[in-house]
């Protein structure tokens, strides 16, 4: 009960300070929000371009070509296989035939295959994979390719592992950037926390001498750093939600013209939560290292 | 209550503020510091808070080995003790009220028993129409018994005052030092140092008076 008197005290007497400045404190919010919206705008942007690619038509195929000696067991068991298969949407078969007429017509070889004296194509079933990332479509294709009457197998996966390939890199500098702006925030919420210690020292030396602990003097300003932190998250969210606001007509009129009703995705309320508890944190964070440092400074000599 | 044990301290750059001093203070008793400014005063009063250290001997309030109290159990020791500053040391931005308030919020007190042992005291030094005033606003014999106030307000078995009439004129000095004679009757332990012989007179006492940090007479009660 003591416990969460102190807190709400502590918390209140750190409001009282926020909004005792509130240019200052809002001056610091922006520069921690502008800051946080960097790598959650390009999160933000990824997701969506990784969510953009998922429902593109373009799905990966997979070409799975007979062996000329596959006797007809083979041939059905393949059939039933492929059918059934739990990571495959569709199968279509292609007889040898049907594939030299297609090149024939569709290439215009039909003169260069009309001199060939016998059909040099082999079966084939045409694969189209449930699943389109780089690692399952290998994984699917060696399978693929142990079955028996199997004679080789391709896939067309070069783009989609291309795809992954350039997400996984923009993750990558998501997280890199993440981690530099999160000490950066924790550099400009120390700095501030710092400059309002220095100008509360009458009250530290006074309340030192009058029985404060250094836990007492220490709370308000890790209140103030978190209550920073967060307003700091709330500003981020902000500038994102303009900057989706802006965007959202443009990449509308876009995904129109290529006949989609494709539209940006907002945050969630999730990820939200964890770019104001992240900030939040780091808020903390910094004042307790600014608070650290500075209160021995402010120590009284002995 | 408080007993000194050959007790040295000497500052960074070799002055000795104090010098080999040994001496008690019993419990209820009012004992005055006299002696020139530097003579050690401040020193031996810093030396019962714990705001300062000795360089050696045995400095011992309530029992307790004041120089060996670890850093932590100090704002504990502090609690009990009333501090009285010259320069007041009021924070000026909060109200008289707020100010009287603070070591009652350090300590954790309810809320509402707080703003009543406020009132109180405020009463008792006679600032009760000034609470809601800014500490600025008031006199200099207002301001100290507003730094009174505040040191009172956690009833502290102890109260020690550093030249508490050193800035005010002959009036408000004989208020302050009237004030003082009262807490004694009810059985606070006061060590005040001060300049002002008729006070002295008025209040009687011990009377412990130092020269160049040697405690010179007053030692034995």
């Amino acid at each position: 009960m003591k416990w969460l008197s102190y807190q709400y005290r502590a918390l209140a007497v750190a409001a009282r300070r926020l909004f005792a400045q509130p240019l200052v404190t809002l001056l610091t919010a922006l520069a921690l929000g502008v800051a946080i919206s960097l790598p959650a705008g390009l999160y933000l942007v990824l997701d969506n371009v990784e969510r953009l690619a998922g429902s593109l038509p373009t799905q990966p195929e997979i070409s799975v070509y007979l062996a000329p000696d596959a006797e007809a067991a083979q041939r059905n068991a393949l059939a039933a296989a492929l059918r059934k298969h739990p990571r495959i949407a569709a199968a279509r078969f292609v007889p040898r035939d049907e594939a030299l007429k297609t090149l024939a017509e569709s290439y215009g070889l039909a003169d260069v295959i009309d001199s060939l004296d016998k059909n040099p194509l082999p079966d084939a079933w045409i694969v189209i994979p449930r699943v389109a990332d780089g690692a399952a479509l290998t994984a699917l294709k060696a399978e693929l390719q142990k079955l028996p009457g199997v004679a080789e197998v391709q896939t067309d996966s070069a783009w989609a592992e291309r795809l992954a390939a350039a997400l996984a890199l923009g993750k990558t500098v998501v997280m890199l950037l993440a981690t530099l702006f999160g000490i950066a925030l924790v550099a400009i919420s120390g700095n501030a926390i710092r400059a309002l210690i220095l100008t509360k020292r009458d009250e530290i030396e006074v309340s030192r001498l009058i029985g404060a602990t250094d836990r007492y003097i220490r709370r308000p300003f890790l209140f103030l750093g978190a209550l920073q932190g967060f307003f700091g998250g709330l500003m981020a969210v902000g500038v994102l939600a303009v900057a989706g606001m802006l965007l959202r007509p443009a990449v509308g009129r876009l995904a129109a013209l290529y006949g989609s009703q494709y539209q940006l995705r907002p945050p969630s309320l999730i990820e939200i939560g964890i770019v104001l508890a992240a900030t939040t944190l780091l808020g903390v964070l910094g004042a307790w290292l600014a608070v650290a440092h500075t209160l021995r400074q402010v120590e009284p000599p002995r | 209550m408080i007993s000194f044990s050959q007790v040295s301290k000497r500052y960074p750059g070799g002055h000795e503020a104090l010098v080999n001093a040994s001496f008690t203070i019993e419990r209820g008793e009012l004992v005055f510091l006299t002696g020139h400014s530097g003579a050690g005063k401040s020193t031996l009063l810093k030396l019962i808070a714990a705001i300062e250290r000795p360089t050696s001997g045995v400095v011992s309030v309530n029992g307790q080995n004041v120089g060996r109290l670890p850093r932590r159990a100090v704002p504990y020791l502090r609690r009990n003790i009333g501090l009285v500053f010259q320069d007041h040391k009021l924070l000026f931005d909060r109200n008289v009220i707020e100010n009287v308030l603070l070591p009652l919020d350090i300590a954790g007190s309810d809320r509402r028993e707080s703003f009543r042992r406020a009132r109180a005291v405020l009463d008792k030094v006679g600032l009760l129409n000034r609470e809601k005033s800014h500490p600025l606003s008031l006199s200099g014999g207002e301001q100290q018994r507003l730094c009174i106030a505040r040191a009172l307000v956690g009833r502290p078995a102890l109260l020690l005052a550093d030249e508490p009439t050193g800035n005010l004129d002959a009036g408000y000095a004989a208020d302050i030092m009237a004030m003082f004679r009262d807490f004694h009757r009810v059985g606070t332990t006061l060590v005040i140092s001060t300049h002002d012989d008729r006070a002295i007179a008025a209040l009687g006492g011990r009377v412990l008076h130092l020269d160049h940090g040697h405690i010179v007479s007053g030692a034995a009660s």
